[in-house]
């Protein structure tokens, strides 16, 4: 099995080598969706330095009454556990293609080392599962050679989270069931990000989009420290039918030094401007609707817009998930005109159905 | 139990001297016109806006043979669910009205059912049923209009009357034949836009700018405002009282003669109407061309003429402008049911056509009595025409029969006008409404045009402040004194820049329009007519205050908001 995959490579089917985050991502990049661009150290990868090695059996030994222990204790044993992986001696041949895959990714983009997010793809049976995938650690503007093997390292050690742990001991799951997967991808420098509906997340009408969007990068929205601004688009047409500009105070931004995000104020000249050009509503609808005709069901997803040269940016979808409230067959009826039945409903009073 | 609702006077108050309401002989389909019995309080009674001045005698034979009876056939007819249409009492001259609830649940859904079925053939047909009305009417009105039964015996005299009273009833039927099918589309498309997530102030726009009658009437009293300047007898209008002016032109000249002429013209064609809705007490323009000559002496008071064909543009403009605003906001498939909706409303246009009956309808069907009344007073020796408008039916039918004779009843007529008068003084003091405040209104003419909705009892209770909140009927915003108005015939005296505070007007107020910076009235929602005649004249309206004509007085400074459907007092004289 190969140690490093491109996402295009990806399907559903790989979500045993991939885990199901970059599966996903190379499914619906299949499907001609526009996804972040990047390559997966895969499972292979991890059973080859870890599961098939003496670290294995020290952290099984290490582990081995886990289910036992009170919380600090827990904590402890998960620490130890982290340090043996990151102490763990990668293969001069997995350094290496991490190393040509990195740079051919740079390369991509005309640089010479790109920064990176590194995100753990826990595979395993419980690796769709939304509590069970959060748990694991993602690193954001790796850059460099060195620094992106050093992340893959820290997210196979986060398979040792005490709250993973945790979890495993509860559950009576090994760690040798869920290898880890790490997500290479491009970072990309948000000029705005939001989310986006297949169908009204409140009515459940399936004839609209409806799309919230804010300055920089998506943790604001997502945390609701900010009010996104709102748009509605028609799903035949593609029409804007609503645009409504929220005064947006706070965005999200990204520190390359401390690689870390954080909330600033918005610059006021952007605080009531559209964070969105009426092209980008039109790419991120695009790309629902196809989302959504892939899936064969209402979807959410995440979308970020890059940085825009004239008004139009690349929008990239970094997730995408079916939606839950209304699902395939639960949106309302749409209201349908007839004489009779809208003035026996409306013009009576409450006595006429 | 709910007797002290309805106040103990007004169950056992003297009515009008030497008449017993129970022998009251008008038609009715299902509720006779009567005075307040204590067990009425159960019902809910709204004092009716549309009869300011009251009613004499003679009038309450109109109310009963034209809208009470029209509601109630109508409403069997189509069948309206829940409601048999409308019912009243009388207090004094007043007239407070309710519906005729049905409260069987499966009655109400048989009812339905049928008219599930009736109301869309109706509206599918609605312009050749509307054109066969109104030539209908137009037959009607002819041959009564061009009899003449004054100096005639007493039973010709006697069949005229009861001609006069099966063309109201006719005349009424059609009304509500056609006006229940039109609200109910009507409500029923603003529910649909309301589901569309359209806005409620710009769901009225979407109807206006269709001429009507009565908007041709006002033009061509601005005509004649013109030609009263060409001719120069600006100075004789504005030096002469509104009741002289007629009588100082038939003595001015060749030019005023001129105009005279032109008057005449327009009277011929214009001039059958009356100030008040079914308003028997008040003479036809025709007969006593007051109140167009006294609108025209204000007309020439103002700055400028009411430009009617650049309003009609803007007005048309803003309709379009609002169409296409709000269907640019519709997915593909929303807007296939707005188009169809409006679609349907276009072709029978409530908003329109609430103007063009009246025309035909509620300022000109009772006037055939009106003559007939004065005949009869002539022939049974009645000091003055007018005696006859004092006379019960029954009465008057006695008379013409000759089973009784002027000097039995004579005495009485004294004491009614002295009654009637009395209690029209205390118009502004009745109450808004007697009964019980009910969960809901019903009847879609009690709710839309009387405005009987929930702002209206939100307005009730919430009456003290500076601030009164009402229905948003027509946009926009103005500042200046208050004109309270009770009655329409002090509505010529209106100065431009004004801002009318009524309990409701009526058909035969629209020439005041073009002289107003806001309309306010205690009654009605987007539906009546000072909503929609304040679109058309592009000036700011809030209806369903409930209690402007009280908390306001004339001079008052308000600040009107058509938008929010606000009223401020600004400034407090009264």
């Amino acid at each position: 099995m190969n140690q490093i995959e491109w996402l295009e490579n990806l399907s559903l089917e790989d979500v045993s080598v991939a885990g199901p985050k970059m599966a996903k991502l190379g499914d619906l990049r299949a499907a001609g969706v526009t996804v972040p661009a990047g390559f997966t150290v895969t499972s292979a990868a991890y059973i080859e330095a870890v599961s098939d090695t003496p670290v294995a059996a020290r952290i099984d030994e290490l582990l081995a009454d886990v289910a036992a222990a009170d919380q600090p204790e827990m904590g402890k044993l998960a620490a130890a556990a982290r340090e043996m992986i990151c102490a763990t001696a990668l293969s001069p041949s997995l350094i290496e293609a991490i190393g040509q895959a990195y740079q051919s990714l740079s390369l991509r983009f005309g640089a010479d080392s790109l920064p990176t997010a590194v995100r753990s793809s826990a595979t395993g049976e419980d690796a769709a599962d939304a509590s069970f995938a959060g748990q694991f650690d993602s690193y954001l503007g790796v850059t460099g050679h060195a620094e992106v093997v050093d992340a893959v390292l820290s997210c196979w050690a986060s398979l040792f989270t005490e709250r993973a742990v945790t979890y495993r001991a509860g559950k009576g799951i090994r760690h040798h069931d869920c290898p880890m997967a790490v997500g290479v991808l491009e970072l990309i420098d948000a000029r705005a990000s939001g989310v986006a509906f297949s169908v009204h997340p409140v009515t459940g009408r399936s004839d609209r989009i409806v799309i919230e969007g804010s300055w920089g990068w998506g943790e604001a929205i997502v945390q609701g420290l900010v009010t996104p601004d709102r748009v509605e688009v028609g799903k035949s047409d593609g029409r804007i039918l609503d645009y409504v500009v929220a005064d947006k105070t706070v965005m999200s931004t990204f520190d390359s030094e401390g690689g870390r995000v954080f909330e600033t104020d918005v610059p006021d000249e952007l605080k009531g401007a559209r964070a969105l050009s009426d092209a980008e509503v039109l790419a991120i609808s695009e790309a629902v609707v196809l989302i959504e005709d892939h899936f064969g069901h209402p979807v959410d997803v995440e979308w970020v817009a890059g940085p825009a040269s004239e008004e139009e940016s690349r929008i990239t979808i970094v997730q995408a998930r079916p939606e839950t409230v209304h699902g395939a067959d639960g949106a309302v009826t749409p209201p349908q005109w007839n004489p009779a039945g809208y003035a026996m409903k409306y013009a009576f009073g409450n006595k006429v159905k | 139990m709910s007797d002290d609702l309805i106040p103990t006077e007004y169950c056992h108050h003297d009515f009008y001297p030497g008449f017993n309401p129970s022998q009251m002989d008008s038609a009715f389909k299902c509720a006779r016109l009567d005075v307040f019995k204590p067990e009425d309080g159960e019902l809910f009674w709204p004092l009716d806006f549309h009869y300011q001045r009251g009613f004499v005698p003679l009038g309450y034979l109109v109310v009963a043979d034209g809208p009470l009876w029209g509601t109630q056939i109508a409403a069997d007819a189509i069948p309206l669910p829940p409601s048999r249409g409308l019912q009243a009492r009388m207090v004094g001259p007043h007239l407070y009205a309710s519906e005729i609830p049905i409260t069987d649940p499966w009655e109400i859904e048989q009812r339905a059912i049928k008219a599930s079925q009736n109301i869309p053939a109706f509206l599918g047909n609605f312009s050749e049923i509307w054109a066969e009305r109104v030539a209908e009417l137009e037959t009607w009105l002819h041959h009564m209009e061009s009899a003449e039964p004054m100096g005639k015996s007493l039973s010709e005299i006697g069949e005229f009357f009861e001609k006069s009273v099966r063309l109201i009833r006719r005349a009424w039927e059609i009304h509500f034949e056609i006006m229940y099918p039109l609200v109910a589309n009507y409500v029923g498309f603003y529910g649909l836009c309301t589901e569309l997530n359209l806005e409620p102030g710009e769901i009225g726009r979407f109807l206006q700018g269709y001429d009507t009658k009565i908007m041709e009437t006002d033009r061509e009293l601005w005509g004649l405002t013109r030609r009263v300047r060409e001719l120069g007898l600006e100075d004789l209008f504005a030096v002469t009282a509104a009741q002289d002016i007629a009588t100082e032109l038939a003595s001015a000249g060749a030019d005023a003669a001129t105009f005279l002429t032109e008057l005449d013209d327009f009277l011929q064609i214009y001039g059958r109407r009356s100030e008040g809705i079914i308003d028997l007490a008040s003479p036809p323009w025709i007969d006593d061309p007051t109140s167009p000559l006294g609108t025209i002496k204000t007309f020439l008071l103002m700055d400028k003429d009411h430009d009617f064909d650049q309003a009609n543009v803007e007005v048309v403009a803003e309709r379009e402008e609002a169409i296409s605003s709000a269907r640019s906001r519709l997915t593909v498939e929303d807007r296939e049911q707005f188009d169809a909706g409006l679609g349907a409303c276009q072709a029978a246009n409530f908003n329109w056509w609430n103007e063009e009956h009246n025309f035909y309808i509620d300022l000109r069907a009772h006037l055939p009595l009106r003559r007939a009344s004065a005949a009869l007073a002539t022939a049974v020796g009645a000091d003055s025409e007018d005696d006859g408008l004092f006379l019960f039916g029954p009465e008057a039918r006695s008379l013409a029969r000759g089973d009784s004779s002027w000097s039995d009843i004579a005495g009485l007529v004294g004491e009614r006008r002295d009654f009637y008068n009395d209690w029209r003084a205390k118009r502004s003091e009745m109450p808004k409404m007697l009964g019980s405040v009910p969960d809901e209104v019903t009847d879609p003419v009690m709710k839309e045009i009387f405005g009987m909705g929930e702002h209206f009892f939100a307005a009730l209770s919430g009456s003290s402040s500076e601030i009164l909140k009402g229905v948003p009927a027509a946009m926009g915003s103005a500042e200046g004194p208050a004109r309270v108005l009770f009655s329409p015939e002090d509505l010529h005296t209106i100065l431009p820049g004004e801002i009318l505070v009524c309990e409701a007007t009526s058909p035969n107020w629209t020439p005041a329009f073009a002289k107003i910076a806001a309309c306010v009235c205690d009654s009605g929602g987007t539906l009546t007519h000072a909503s929609i005649v304040s679109r058309e004249y592009r000036i700011p309206c809030v209806t369903g205050l409930a209690v402007a004509t009280a908390r306001i007085s004339t001079g008052d400074r308000l600040l009107v908001n058509g938008t929010t459907g606000e009223v401020t007092l600004l400034d407090e004289i009264g």
